[in-house]
């Protein structure tokens, strides 16, 4: 069974929600990429350590949404930073592709180490669930509304830090052109060090997001690693405004080839929206490193 | 370090693998092998079978072991994906040399398991649904306490005709079981003044499902079939819920345990009907299992696993030796035989020794096997979700 | 136990093989190839179907081989001008797609139902354990013809050509080569030797379903490459026994830790796994049998 024509703008207007929430952990894949110049896997399991912190958070101590948001952003983020340091930059000398193969490894890692504190059992925030808003023959969910807000200010405040702040026009600098960039003087390993933390935070808020929608558990994270790989790469991998576009792209996509494909071939999609991109426009919609 | 030796050798050569053996060799121990998943996909019901499987060996053992030995069970993840399983498998049956393996979850790994197991004349027991897995040569080396597909869905269509509702929306996850249960539920429901409105497969690791349930309920179903698992089922409830859907759901039991109901908001799942396949409604065991297991309402993968555990216990005690070939032979004594009825292990295992003729009757069901190892008829329990708690509607 | 290790070895000889098959286009033509499991997966269909349908096993085998090599071309020629991290995740989404297709496509491959009943050499008329031995017996001689083809393929001018490629692509280019076809035939190779060993899993395990596909096989083969060293074909089949090694001597940690849950001691076993490997790529970048530098 497929979607019908008339449900174009409820399938555009679900998209635009998941492409909002996929936005976040995104700009973390392709901002580390920029920067480091390999993807990172990991990603995927920081997002999950992100959600289940944001879960002790809210359940265990009670906090609510923004608070707990906040926490999964920092404790991925700092998790990110010890897991770099400790893995992933002492291998860094020996290729992109060692640190990538590297980085997968630390994916399960991670993901088991989650399974060994907290099992398999799914979990869910004490959030309360709302009925959607109905408007104009189309319906929304406050949640949602909530989680783009949430990714919107996130994404706000990290445009904000790169173009205004000077670390962060350290971080661009060091992205566009390393060896001009040690030439004047920034210290390649602090910038390493704070895009990890900046970019795992944002996996973890990212892993949060999916996790309020519906529940969690270990594999949280890596079943969105596709649709966050795809996001990335649609949009110009290293590129941070590209993986904005890139994620709503795949998110749009996804629910429009419902129109088509019956739903479980939404994969599939994914994957072709990849392959298209990268054999025959492979800089991406806009074009690799530009912030 | 006997430890660090053991450990170091293990990964270093084939010799070492037999030091842990000399770790375990103390007292006589019955051992019976555990294979399911507790990684993947289906890591969220490997883990509570496999402690109902422990809740009746410790009773077992608290009342003194079969055959004068403690069970100790031999536990390796099947990890939900069949090539993994396989070396598993390998390593439980020539390693371990267990005489039975039992919790193979996913249509897949039991078919991937299956021949391992009956060319070691190992005996398998399963929950996996596919009609294809007892229609294997196993040579009665296999059994599986899930009715098939087609027992499923007619006794599920039996009950949503009884339920008064006219109008089905089917939705599933791609799975063996998709196809055959659909059709078997059109083919009884359509008979009788029950239309199948629609039916649709959705992708299990979504985050979100709006669009599929726009799709439902554009068809104004009165009641929704949700075929799944519980990870998807979870989003889809809540899914529902948003879009405001006031109709029946009916899900597996095991899409929507009584762990799950306490993570779930309540409005989420309120009135939702849950079935599993059952013994009489009075049924001593799966009171009993409530009992051993401390739930109050233990879903149809406990209630097997409960099962599995307690006829292959009895099976060794009846036939006196723990190969799965008398296994194999004898089971059908405990299993279809006329004798006394008894409904837990330790019960049984007295019996057995007082010299009496039993019949095991189990906590999801009769369990009375057929030749290629179905089982011939169950009862189905139907729940009902009340402010977050099960209560019971009918058993038919 | 003997037994255990038998199937073990198959399973290592299997993985080496397919280590081999990835070696050929990434540690010779550094062309990252994360489609292992898509190649894998219509050798494996193919034979499957073609020996249910009646056709000799070895029949079954050398088509499954070269329609997984004419699949390794079709990609290439879509893929190959790709960079490496684009080729990679092309690759996989290759993988991914043939998983789903085979998944849902109930008609042609039997949906995630699978097929059983495969027939395997000599299987019906010998004992199980002669039947491992026997296979094991099988996979070691197809490894040592596949590791002589590789290596009169590295030592040929088409080793080295690719070895050109690999190290620098714009001075291949203006050496004269066609570039793109020596990427299609390291690629369409490659693949076939992946599919060589899907037909051989399925004739051994007699069943083939989607799910045997799944990223967990991409993951095992990508690491035993790195662990065993990228770039050599020694490296590839150390890297696959010192994975199998890794992942069946993972199992026999577990006893040692009895007061966790089955679900802990799982995850405990699976960061082993990963744990140990991190540890080995920090004390052996280059993999436990690095690529020993040509002369140029």
């Amino acid at each position: 069974m497929t979607a019908a024509l008339s449900d174009v703008p409820q399938l555009v207007l679900n998209g635009v929600m998941s492409g909002a929430i996929l936005t976040v952990p995104a700009i973390g894949l392709t901002a580390i990429y920029a920067v480091l110049r390999f993807p990172n896997f990991a990603v995927a399991s920081h997002a999950t350590v992100g959600a289940f912190a944001g879960y002790l958070a809210n359940v265990m101590l009670g906090w609510p949404l923004v608070p707990a948001a906040l926490a999964a952003f920092l404790v991925a983020g700092v998790i990110g930073v010890v897991s770099d340091w400790v893995v992933l930059r002492p291998l860094r000398p020996a290729g992109l592709i060692t640190v990538t193969i590297a980085s997968v490894a630390l994916m399960i890692a991670l993901e088991n180490l989650v399974r060994l504190g907290f099992g398999n059992a799914l979990r869910d925030y004490d959030l309360p669930i709302l009925r959607d808003w109905r408007f104009a023959g189309l319906r929304v969910g406050p949640q949602q509304l909530e989680d783009l807000a949430i990714a919107v200010v996130a994404v706000g405040v990290l445009f904000a830090v790169l173009h205004l702040t000077r670390v962060g026009k350290a971080m661009r600098a060091v992205a566009d052109n390393p060896t001009l960039a040690a030439i004047k003087g920034i210290d390649a390993a602090k910038i390493a060090l704070l895009v990890n933390f900046v970019a795992m935070g944002l996996a973890g808020l990212g892993g949060m997001l999916i996790g309020l929608d519906t529940s969690i558990d270990p594999l949280t994270g890596f079943r969105t690693l596709l649709a966050v790989f795809a996001a990335a790469v649609v949009g110009g991998l290293g590129s941070i405004p590209g993986a904005v576009m890139g994620a709503l792209t795949v998110g749009i996509a996804e629910e429009l080839s419902q129109l088509a494909l019956p739903p479980d071939y939404r994969t599939v999609v994914g994957f072709l929206a990849i392959l298209l991109v990268l054999t025959m426009r492979p800089r991406g919609l806009l074009g690799a490193r530009s912030y | 370090m006997t430890f660090t030796v053991s450990r170091r050798a293990a990964l270093l050569g084939a010799a070492a693998l037999a030091a842990p053996r000399l770790v375990r060799a103390q007292g006589a121990k019955l051992q019976l092998g555990v294979l399911t998943p507790l990684t993947g996909a289906g890591a969220f019901d490997g883990p509570r079978m496999l402690k109902a499987m422990q809740a009746v060996a410790a009773d077992v053992n608290a009342a003194g072991g079969v055959l004068g030995k403690q069970i100790e069970l031999v536990v390796e993840d099947d990890e939900t994906n069949p090539e993994a399983a396989v070396r598993a498998a390998h390593k439980l049956v020539d390693v371990d040399k267990v005489p039975v393996i039992m919790g193979t979850w996913a249509s897949a790994v039991t078919m991937a398991v299956a021949p391992v197991c009956w060319e070691s004349k190992t005996f398998l027991t399963t929950v996996s649904g596919a009609d294809t897995i007892t229609q294997l040569p196993h040579q009665g080396y296999l059994i599986r306490t899930q009715p098939n597909n087609f027992l499923q869905a007619t006794k599920h269509a039996e009950f949503i005709i009884r339920q008064g509702r006219k109008k089905v929306f089917i939705l599933s996850i791609q799975a063996p079981f998709t196809v055959p249960t659909q059709k078997r539920l059109t083919d009884v429901l359509t008979p009788n003044g029950v239309a199948v409105v629609g039916s649709l497969i959705y992708d299990k690791d979504k985050t979100s499902y709006r669009s599929e349930v726009d799709q439902a309920l554009k068809a104004s179903p009165d009641l929704l079939y949700l075929n799944g698992y519980a990870p998807d089922v979870g989003v889809v409830l809540r899914d529902l819920y948003r879009a405001d859907y006031t109709g029946a759901k009916l899900t597996q039991s095991y899409a929507l345990t009584e762990k799950a109901l306490q993570e779930l908001p309540k409005p989420v799942t309120e009135g939702v009907l849950t079935v599993q396949p059952s013994a009489d409604v009075n049924s001593p065991a799966y009171a009993a299992a409530v009992k051993r297991l401390g739930i109050a309402t233990p879903d149809s993968y406990e209630a097997q696993a409960t099962d599995w555990i307690s006829i292959v216990v009895l099976t060794i005690a009846r036939a006196g030796q723990a190969t799965g070939t008398a296994i194999r032979d004898t089971v059908r004594q405990i299993t279809n035989s006329d004798g006394e009825k008894v409904y837990t292990a330790v019960d049984g295992l007295a019996a057995i020794k007082a010299g009496k003729k039993i019949k095991y009757e189990g906590a999801s069901g009769p369990c009375v096997f057929t030749e290629i190892g179905d089982i011939t008829d169950c009862k189905f329990r139907f729940n009902q979700v009340a402010n977050g708690a099960f209560r019971l509607v009918e058993v038919m | 136990m003997g037994n255990y290790l038998v199937a073990m070895s198959v399973t290592a000889g299997i993985y080496a093989l397919m280590a081999l098959g990835v070696n050929l286009t990434w540690g010779l033509a550094g062309m990252v190839n994360l489609g292992l499991a898509g190649f894998f997966a219509v050798g494996g269909y193919v034979t499957a179907l073609l020996t249910k349908a009646g056709a000799a096993i070895p029949v079954g085998m050398v088509a499954g081989a070269l329609v997984a090599a004419l699949a390794g071309a079709v990609v290439a020629l879509i893929t190959a001008r790709l960079r490496a991290d684009y080729l990679a995740i092309v690759t996989l989404g290759f993988s991914e797609s043939v998983r789903i297709v085979a998944a849902n496509e109930i008609w042609l491959t039997n949906g995630s139902d699978g097929i059983a009943g495969i027939r395997g050499p000599w299987r019906a008329t010998v004992s199980p354990t002669a039947y491992n031995l026997i296979f094991l017996a099988i996979v070691l001689s197809v490894l040592i013809v596949v590791l002589f083809v590789m290596h009169r393929l590295a030592a040929a001018p088409f080793g080295r050509v690719l070895r050109a490629l690999r190290d620098d692509e714009d001075v291949a280019a203006v050496a004269g080569k066609t570039v793109l076809l020596f990427k299609v035939k390291a690629f369409a190779i490659g693949a076939g030797v992946l599919g060589l060993a899907g037909t051989l899993y399925v004739h051994d395990t007699s069943y083939i379903a989607p799910d045997i596909f799944a990223p967990l096989l991409t993951i095992n083969i990508v690491l035993a490459l790195v662990l065993g060293g990228v770039g050599n074909n020694a490296g590839a089949v150390v890297g696959a026994v010192g994975l199998v090694i890794l992942l069946e001597g993972s199992r026999f940690a577990a006893p040692l830790l009895p007061f966790l849950s089955a679900a802990q001691i799982a995850a405990i076993r699976e960061l082993l796994i990963s744990g140990l490997l991190l540890v080995i790529l920090r004390i052996l970048p280059g993999g436990l049998v690095p690529e020993r530098v040509a002369p140029e």
